[in-house]
């Protein structure tokens, strides 16, 4: 297989519901060996996408390639970690024979499962010197621990592309750096990795490209920096160490310098009007009296392109759980 | 296909092991050894009670009627003839007497009176009134005995010597019942009852508990997302599949141990009534084939695939238990129907209802091996039968595949109608 081969190719693929187009003409390429953002509000259309590239629903039209292989292909699942949204497993089932079971599914053999079980146990603190947790019930374990064990689930069959549906939701801090480390390992060893969220702060710290859809539809996608470098505008950063002189907000309300600027109550985010320079705007504002802790030309923050491109409108009252 | 083997196995396995399982695989033969045992302990208790003698006989007959009957009721009694009272008067004191005769009942020193006019020789009804009318063996009893006497009484005004008469009267016919079938004689006709009971219930609990179990089962797996991920792995059809199959072998395997320890049973019937001290009542077994046994099993195993789907189907639909328990009715009535029969099919096995119900393919897992118990089936009638159930079980398997494929992705209200169909028409 030529390396070029992307980890997953949608084309023009279509799902319609009774009352509603779930994803509408969705075309995108999930580049081998990076960390791919699905991006958009809830009820975008994320979770059905996910779906239909699992092969758990088909599309009405359009076609689906993972690894070059239509997605339909017997075993060609079994190179694919879910991580679904919501999350479970058999409650009244040992730890060990969950994760063999699970394992089984994706073609290993028990023998292999088991072998690999013991090493993400441990990994994950789920078996240490004094206690087994593979030996316990699922519901024994704290919720924590059950996330865990649902990890191990995603990644013990060692997948080539790994997905996961809003894997920070629910997550305790601790669980959430776990994740982050593990998907970083992931992408060194060469894995292609899909990521849904609607946190952009999250996406925007890991991703290598993303794909925003909203309404079903694609409103933009490409590689980081390309999709920074596309939005255009000039964004200035600015931090005020003392307070907010009152010579200040008149500036920022000059429609010939600032187009455009949002308060996150510490920084300013600052987008210039198209024939201002950031000189004028720093001379303007030293001279409200104003300290400048920070002042710095920055690329849009992921956050600012979602809501420029998809806007208030994109997140419909009510479409919430299936993105 | 190996992926449906690890589902199978893990649905058969997780059950094996649980403490239910064990539960109700020991219950099954408990249940066996009460119903070997307690007809036994029962027939006991069907003969007369002593207070059957403790009457009054008004006869008015003139014909010393009410003397022999006392005497019949005293015979294998206590052999107290005191017991029974006799007034012999005219027909015009009957209505006093039977007031006072009522009074003694009501104050306890009496069970009952016999009310005897000369119409009673000419075979018009004879009255009966006390605390036991509505016990059948005294009932039995005192009607063999008013027989008897009016008999013998018929017998003297006919100009029968007294002696003869009274040999005559009591000629006594005590019924032996055999079944003859196809295949000859083939023990009593009140095992294939019990038999037959056996089977249905059987049949009926087996259907209604592994049913259960796979709904179960499939909420389970839609309440936990667990179906998701799996899904995610293999088509949907082989959790289903998987799921269907393996709650099946755990029911084969509760069915193999019952049948045996009911075997084991049969065979040390004898000594375990003797060590719990009851008269054993002679049995014979149920001659059961091999070939009807096979055939048993396969109205189980059809009638199994076809009510499991259907449950599978509605655990799809549903997102809570109380959504379950509506959209189960339906089903629960299509099982029930089949054994609410249970009485017009083994009084009148060869009834239009019987045919009908063992015909249609939600009925025939369970009518047609209890028609099978008491009479003989011809070949084609159980072939069309199973035919029949197997296309229903086909169809209800397609359907189920169907809303499931949907069903498990779908959460929130219960479908309608209409969205039900839609997913028919889509999955």
């Amino acid at each position: 297989m030529p390396a070029t081969t992307p980890a997953v190719e949608i084309q023009n693929a279509w799902k319609r519901y009774a009352g509603h187009v779930a994803v509408r003409d969705l075309s995108l390429t999930v580049p081998r060996g990076s960390v791919y953002g699905l991006l958009g509000p809830n009820g975008a259309g994320k979770t059905t996408t996910i779906r239909m590239l699992l092969n758990v629903i088909a599309p009405d039209e359009g076609t689906i390639r993972i690894f070059g292989e239509p997605n339909s292909k017997a075993g060609i699942t079994d190179r694919v970690g879910y991580l679904p949204e919501e999350r479970g497993l058999y409650r009244k089932m040992q730890v060990r024979r969950v994760l063999r079971f699970l394992a089984q599914l994706k073609g290993m053999s028990a023998a292999n499962a088991d072998r690999q079980i013991d090493g993400w146990l441990e990994r994950l603190a789920l078996k240490t010197p004094e206690k087994d947790w593979g030996e316990a019930k699922v519901d024994e374990l704290s919720r924590g621990m059950q996330q865990k064990v649902q990890f191990i689930a995603t990644l013990i069959h060692d997948p080539d592309l790994v997905i996961l549906d809003e894997p920070f939701s629910g997550l305790d801090p601790i669980n959430a750096q776990a994740l982050k480390d593990i998907v970083i390992e992931l992408r060194q060893r060469g894995k292609s990795v899909i990521f849904s969220t609607h946190l952009m702060d999250n996406a925007e710290r890991i991703c290598d490209s993303v794909c925003i859809i909203a309404r079903g539809e694609k409103v933009l996608d490409g590689s980081m920096a390309d999709v920074k470098a596309h939005h255009g505008g000039r964004h200035v950063a600015v931090v005020l160490s003392n307070g907010t002189p009152a010579g200040v907000p008149p500036i920022l309300r000059d429609r010939t310098l600032v187009a455009r600027c949002e308060d996150s109550n510490r920084m300013l985010e600052i987008e210039l009007a198209p024939d201002a320079s950031p000189q004028d705007l720093l001379t303007r504002l030293i001279g409200t009296g104003a300290t400048i802790e920070r002042f710095e030309i920055v690329r849009p923050s992921l956050h600012r392109i979602f809501l420029d491109r998809v806007g208030a409108a994109g997140v419909e009252e009510g479409m919430t759980g299936h993105g | 296909m190996d992926k449906l083997w690890v589902i199978t196995a893990r649905e058969y396995l997780e059950r094996v092991r649980t403490r239910w399982f064990l539960f109700s695989t020991v219950f099954g033969p408990v249940f066996f050894a009460a119903l070997m045992i307690l007809p036994a302990i029962i027939t006991r208790r069907t003969k007369a009670s002593e207070d059957v003698a403790r009457i009054v006989v008004l006869d008015a007959t003139g014909r010393e009627v009410g003397r022999r009957i006392a005497d019949g009721l005293s015979v294998g009694m206590i052999g107290d003839t005191a017991r029974t009272r006799v007034h012999e008067l005219a027909a015009s004191e009957l209505a006093p007497a039977e007031s006072t005769a009522t009074k003694e009942i009501v104050r306890g020193a009496l069970t009952g009176y016999l009310v005897l006019d000369s119409a009673a020789l000419e075979g018009k009804p004879v009255r009966y009134a006390g605390r036991n009318a509505s016990a059948e063996a005294d009932m039995d009893m005192l009607r063999r005995v008013v027989r008897e006497s009016l008999m013998e009484a018929r017998l003297e005004m006919a100009g029968v010597a007294r002696d003869q008469s009274s040999t005559l009267a009591r000629t006594r016919v005590e019924f032996e019942l055999e079944r003859i079938t196809d295949r000859g004689r083939g023990g009593s006709a009140k095992v294939s009852v019990i038999f037959a009971l056996i089977i249905v219930v059987m049949l009926y609990m087996a259907l209604m508990l592994y049913g259960q179990a796979v709904l179960r089962g499939v909420m389970e797996e839609k309440q936990t997302r667990v179906a998701e991920v799996v899904i995610s792995s293999v088509p949907s059809w082989q959790l289903l599949g998987g799921k269907v199959i393996g709650v099946g072998a755990v029911g084969l395997t509760q069915l193999a141990v019952w049948i045996a320890s009911g075997l084991l049973l049969l065979r040390y019937r004898q000594p375990l009534l003797d060590k719990l001290g009851v008269d054993a009542v002679p049995f014979t077994p149920p001659d059961v084939t091999v070939g009807m046994g096979l055939v048993l099993l396969l109205f189980f195993v059809a009638g199994y695939v076809f009510y499991s789907s259907l449950f599978a189907a509605v655990g799809a639909m549903v997102s809570s238990e109380q959504e379950a328990q509506q959209a189960l009715m339906p089903i629960i009535l299509l099982l029930v129907s089949s054994f609410v029969f249970f009485q017009p099919i083994l009084s009148k096995p060869t009834s239009g209802l019987a045919h009908t119900l063992s015909w249609l393919p939600f009925s025939a897992p369970i009518v047609m091996p209890l028609r099978m118990a008491v009479i003989p089936i011809a070949g084609w009638e159980i072939a069309v039968s199973l035919i029949s159930v197997a296309a229903g079980s086909y169809i209800a398997v397609w359907l189920a595949a169907r809303i499931y494929r949907t069903g498990m992705l779908m959460y929130g209200k219960r479908p309608t109608m209409r969205e039900l169909a839609r997913w028919l028409r889509t999955a």
